[in-house]
């Protein structure tokens, strides 16, 4: 009875290091209200301090969402203040 | 020159810079540094209002009057001073308003530790705000101040938030004014020929298109591009309930509201038209009904700042990203002058005798025309949430720009009163009506004190039907006439409004109704008119929540003199 399964997107953020932006992503993904899974915090280019190259930190997770949700979340991340990249791709495109 | 100044008096100095006269706040212990610092800068009005919501609601009501251009400031302690504001700061985020607020906090020392008056107000208003912060020293606070308040004009407008630690007020720093004045930023907009082109394309078409209009007309200030595309194209205008007042009602273009309290015919014409060129809205549930059975037959063009609004509700076949003002006028450009004559005919067709709200002596639509004509349309109306809105929203004739001033997307009751003071204070010398229900004006009366003391000459209707009158109107409808809690009792109004040294009246015919308007607009100073209606007024038609346009509840036609 069920239809085709939502297809899994990941969705890579690259934001300020900093909380108080990672905190703000946060809050946008949760408001979607969509199914998170796989959630990964890391410094792009581990500088052997803590800190990440040019202070910067990404975070990735897959959402189980349809294409046009998960461009919805990509549009509304981009506007998040101390966001400075955003990808989102279909799981079929990156797992094999 | 550099000077050595408190961070207290860092941020008057700021606000100034901005271009700042009025800030709406109230003081306590952590925001004590700031309001030490206040007297030195007589130049920074302060409105004390009795409660901090309405000092954001004030600061929000002087952002829109301003038309978006200046930033509405309200300052408050931490802890409930801080939360007092957040239904403001929500309700200016929802309508896309440029609010600063600026909120005391406990000392950074304190921070984490459930100090007196503490909250994390940074982590409770992430999701209402464009941008907040926490300032860490007092050597970055005038930078972040410019920051805020850049953040909050740039694009697509909204509140901001800085809270500053008590000790962090007290902090000295060097200091250097800013070079120039941080304003609006200049609304950019990406090249577009091909979107331009083919919404021109599909205009040419269309044989049955409409322009639907919202907030970002008004926002950018688009009246003058807007009149000229239709009036190009001879399309229809719809104004959506934050479009109203962006094209004049009386233009022969002009339709009425959409959505859930709209015309028929209005939402009967959205049902049959073949496009529909909307700029400056969001396709909210509200004008949409049930998105799926919205505009069937209709191609969409979206002209919006956010593109994250774009394709949100409402798939589109062309979406354009820009200011309404700068892409409207290149849409003027490139469309070729046509008519929709037959269209036009077709949508006359649709409209229905208008119903009054009720048949009673006192109808909604006899106290509007009443203030309309003894003003002669020469006032600002600003209104609550509730059926007396949809009535003004639906009733009021308004021919000026940007004179209708609600709260649309949170749906704030109590928002009148106090937002009606900061469009007083942004357009002084104007006449404003704050229009309220006998619930939200309960909610926030304790502003009439205000204006008592900063000479804030407000005109104050309340519609007092003795009920939560929309609640009601669904549990008519909706919830088998069981009216649970929404009977709502009311204090003498006129003898409060004595109380507070202020001049009121209480109308309860159609007689009195025009002499005590003019004598209620003659006052110096603030005015209070209570308009006894009856229970039973409803708002129609209305389509039923979730459902579709073409599904509307109308009321039973006026009765004609024959009958």
């Amino acid at each position: 009875m069920s239809g085709a399964p939502t297809p899994s997107h990941l969705v890579v953020v690259l934001l300020d290091d900093d909380l108080l932006a990672f905190n703000r992503v946060i809050g946008v993904v949760r408001r979607r209200n969509l199914p998170v899974s796989g959630i990964r915090v890391d410094n792009p280019s581990p500088m052997g301090n803590g800190r990440s190259a040019g202070g910067m930190l990404r975070f990735s997770f897959y959402i189980q969402a349809d294409e046009g949700h998960a461009e919805r979340l990509r549009l509304q991340l981009e506007k998040a203040h101390g966001v400075n990249s955003v990808e989102v791709s279909n799981t079929s495109e990156v797992v094999s | 020159m550099t000077e050595v100044l408190t961070g207290s008096q860092i941020l008057c100095r700021e606000l100034l810079a901005a271009g700042v006269d009025v800030i709406f706040g109230y003081p306590g212990g952590a925001i004590m540094p700031f309001y030490h610092a206040l007297p030195e800068y007589p130049q920074l009005r302060h409105i004390l209002t009795r409660h901090e919501q309405a000092a954001a609601h004030a600061a929000d009501g002087f952002a829109r009057a301003s038309g978006g251009e200046r930033v509405g400031v309200c300052v408050a302690t931490s802890g409930p001073g801080a939360t007092n504001l957040v239904t403001g700061l929500a309700t200016a985020h929802m309508d896309s308003s440029p609010v600063l607020a600026i909120t005391g906090q406990v000392g950074r020392p304190m921070i984490g530790r459930d100090a007196f008056q503490e909250t994390d107000i940074i982590g409770i208003t992430l999701p209402i705000t464009k941008y907040n912060h926490l300032v860490q020293d007092v050597s970055e606070l005038a930078d972040r101040v410019r920051e805020a308040i850049g953040i909050a004009l740039d694009g697509r407008p909204g509140p901001v938030l800085l809270d500053v630690p008590k000790d962090v007020q007290n902090q000295r720093a060097a200091y250097t004014p800013p070079a120039s004045r941080p304003a609006r930023g200049e609304p950019s907009t990406p090249p577009l020929d091909q979107a331009i082109r083919e919404a021109a394309q599909l205009i040419a078409k269309a044989e049955r298109p409409l322009i639907m209009i919202g907030h970002g007309v008004i926002l950018s200030s688009a009246y003058g591009e807007v009149k000229a595309l239709a009036e190009k194209t001879g399309i229809p205008v719809i104004t959506t309930l934050l479009g109203i007042s962006a094209f004049p009602e009386s233009h022969p273009l002009h339709l009425g509201m959409p959505g859930m309290h709209g015309e028929v015919h209005v939402n009967r014409a959205i049902q049959q038209a073949d496009l529909i060129v909307g700029i400056g809205l969001r396709f909210d549930d509200r004008v949409t009904g049930n998105t799926a059975a919205f505009a069937p037959r209709a191609k969409i063009i979206h002209i919006e700042l956010d593109r994250s609004e774009i394709g949100k509700n409402i798939p589109v076949a062309v979406g354009i990203v820009g200011d309404a003002k700068l892409v409207t006028a290149r849409l003027v450009a490139a469309v070729k002058p046509r008519r929709a004559e037959p269209w036009i005919a077709e949508i006359k067709g649709f409209v229905r005798p208008r119903a009054e709200s009720f048949s009673g002596d006192l109808s909604p639509e006899a106290i509007l025309a009443a203030i309309h004509e003894t003003t002669g349309g020469q006032c600002t109306i600003v209104t609550d949430v509730g059926q007396h809105q949809m009535w003004v929203a639906k009733h009021y004739p308004y021919q000026r720009a940007n004179t209708h001033i609600t709260s649309g997307g949170l749906g704030t009751m109590g928002f009148a009163v106090p937002a009606a003071m900061g469009v007083h204070l942004a357009r002084p010398g104007e006449l404003v009506w704050a229009i309220s229900g006998d619930g939200g004006f309960q909610m926030n009366m304790a502003e009439m004190a205000t204006m008592i003391q900063e000479g804030l000459s407000v005109k104050m209707a309340i519609f007092n039907n003795g009920y939560l009158g929309m609640v009601r109107q669904w549990q008519q409808f909706f919830h088998e006439k069981r009216y649970s809690c929404t009977p709502i009792w009311s204090p003498d109004y006129v003898k409060l409004a004595e109380a507070y040294g202020i001049a009121g009246w209480r109308v309860e015919n159609r007689a009195q109704l025009e002499d005590v308007v003019e004598r209620a607009n003659a006052e110096r100073g603030p005015a209070l008119v209570e308009f006894v209606i009856a229970q039973e007024a409803n708002v129609y038609p209305m389509i039923p929540p979730g459902g579709s346009l073409s599904e509307p509840i109308e009321a039973r036609p006026a009765p004609t003199p024959a009958d």
